[in-house]
């Protein structure tokens, strides 16, 4: 994993639009994608989105492909589990595998569909947050939702962390690589053994160092984060809007349809 | 294993998140008393969530070709106790859901749950068992640290066969043929992942012990006499 896609959000254009705006049509996606009772709303709201993402938010297509792709082995597995398993109306499918009789049921078929369409509209809407809004303005969100302030404060020594440990931990695999270390089973075991370890000794000391560092800047349990006040245009609130109302009346209108 | 986003109907995803919930705020409360009372605690624990966050995005080689991710929540369980594993268990596990695409939020609840939860929670105890117990101490971080996947296997399989049952409707049949179904398929990766986990993280805990032992008796994981008697024996 070289690559974290808040690199990418980084660069998006639309990182200088509202916080709020983005969080809210992402939280709709998520709350309409997963309360749709056909598959038709949720591939509607990943288009959506996909488009946003890729033509608004200028994240390169052929990247966006590549992690739609990533996260469908899980999806697949769960998806073929619950179209053979889980109906229990007529069967569409029948077909034996090593003499273990597999059918698939119409009903089956139809809730692996819709599982199918929420998750891949959660990808969706979840990409679109990812690719176009850093954490670092996020932090100003947390910041105002009331959270535990500890929390919301160890999230962010965590996030500045992970980025020191990812590029320690990269070039000691590379190191380690180098030298054979991954060569068979048996070493690479031995080696990702030394590597956490090495990281985790120095993780320590950075701790230690972080402690006296923050303290000698006298702080408190608090850190003060400036947030940028970003007005909502109204062309992205007639946009938003829309595609709030679309998705509204695809998911009253597909309530009681049924595609198979 | 992470359940995907968009994954669990409308009932299921809520349900975990009221379960999830409560845990996590007693963690925050432990966590807030031990920061008010150590303050260099807090430091510490930041290092170590982005510790847990980098170990997760490590691929681990695999046997059967495909690669997979250790949880590294074994090892927080070990070193900080349940209550405050689910914590930095529930930050890590939202970055993953933002930066890699690993998980997802309205699946949030159930995978805090499965991973930052009931695997801790299991790892703990076979934990603190086996040092009573008085079995040599790199056995027992292995076996705490399977068995914890093993759970988190476990209860992500018991969430999902859940919310889809066998027939369509939730009866105690339907659910337990599912939980076979889902089991058998992902216990093909997930046990013997959880044995390479286990002994990566032996393995771990092994040149920390040989490197910078004063670490883990300063946190109480281990006593200072158990320190003593390991290197003398790896000497």
């Amino acid at each position: 994993m070289t690559n974290i896609l808040d690199d990418y959000a980084l660069m998006s254009p639309l990182r200088h639009r509202n916080n709020w705006l983005k969080l809210a049509i992402v939280l709709f996606g998520l709350l309409a994608g997963v309360s749709s009772r056909s598959p038709i709303p949720p591939f509607f709201i990943a288009f959506c989105m996909s488009f946003a993402t890729v033509t608004f938010g200028k994240a390169p297509l052929s990247l966006y492909v590549k992690l739609l792709l990533a996260p469908l082995s899980f999806a697949a597995v769960g998806v073929f589990i619950i179209a053979f398993f889980s109906g229990s109306g007529p069967e569409i499918l029948s077909f034996e595998l090593l003499g273990y009789p597999l059918d698939v049921r119409a009903d089956g078929f139809e809730l692996a569909l819709l599982v199918l369409a929420r998750s891949v509209s959660g990808m969706c809407c979840l990409y679109f947050l990812a690719l176009t809004t850093p954490m670092i303005e996020l932090f100003a969100v947390l910041k105002a939702s009331r959270l535990p302030e500890s929390f919301i404060e160890l999230s962010m020594l965590i996030y500045r962390y992970i980025f020191v440990f990812l590029d320690m931990a990269l070039s000691i695999r590379y190191a380690q690589t180098v030298r054979l270390g991954y060569s068979s089973f048996r070493r690479s075991i031995r080696s990702l053994g030394m590597l956490g370890s090495t990281l985790f000794v120095r993780s320590w000391e950075q701790g230690d160092k972080l402690f006296l560092a923050m303290n000698s800047r006298c702080y408190d349990g608090k850190m003060a984060l400036f947030e940028v006040h970003r007005p909502v245009g109204a062309p992205e609130l007639l946009l938003t809007s829309a595609y709030f109302l679309l998705t509204l009346a695809l998911l009253y209108l597909t309530k009681n349809a049924s595609i198979v | 294993m992470h359940i995907m986003e968009g994954f669990l109907d409308t009932p299921w995803w809520q349900l975990w998140f009221a379960v999830s919930i409560p845990v996590i705020l007693y963690g925050i409360y432990k966590m807030n008393r031990l920061v008010s009372e150590k303050r260099e605690i807090l430091p510490l624990l930041a290092v170590a969530g982005a510790f847990i966050f980098v170990l997760s995005a490590l691929k681990l080689p695999s046997v059967s070709g495909s690669c997979s991710h250790p949880t590294g929540t074994g090892i927080a369980a070990i070193m900080f106790g349940p209550a405050i594993s689910a914590v930095l268990g529930t930050i890590v596990l939202l970055y993953q859901a933002l930066f890699l695409a690993h998980g997802g939020l309205t699946t949030l609840g159930a995978n805090v749950f499965s991973m930052g939860i009931a695997g801790p929670l299991a790892a703990y105890i076979v934990y603190k068992a086996g040092m009573k117990a008085r079995i040599n101490f790199y056995f027992v971080v292995f076996l705490a640290t399977a068995i914890g996947d093993w759970v988190t296997y476990g209860v992500t399989s018991t969430q999902l066969a859940l919310a889809y049952p066998q027939g369509g409707i939730l009866t105690f049949e339907g659910f337990l043929a599912q939980l076979k179904v889902f089991g058998a398929i992902f216990g093909l990766t997930q046990l013997p992942l959880a044995i390479m986990e286990g002994a990566v993280s032996a393995l771990l805990f092994k040149y920390v012990v040989n490197v910078k032992s004063d670490i883990l008796v300063e946190m109480k994981v281990i006593e200072a006499a158990v320190v003593r008697k390991l290197r003398g024996s790896s000497a």
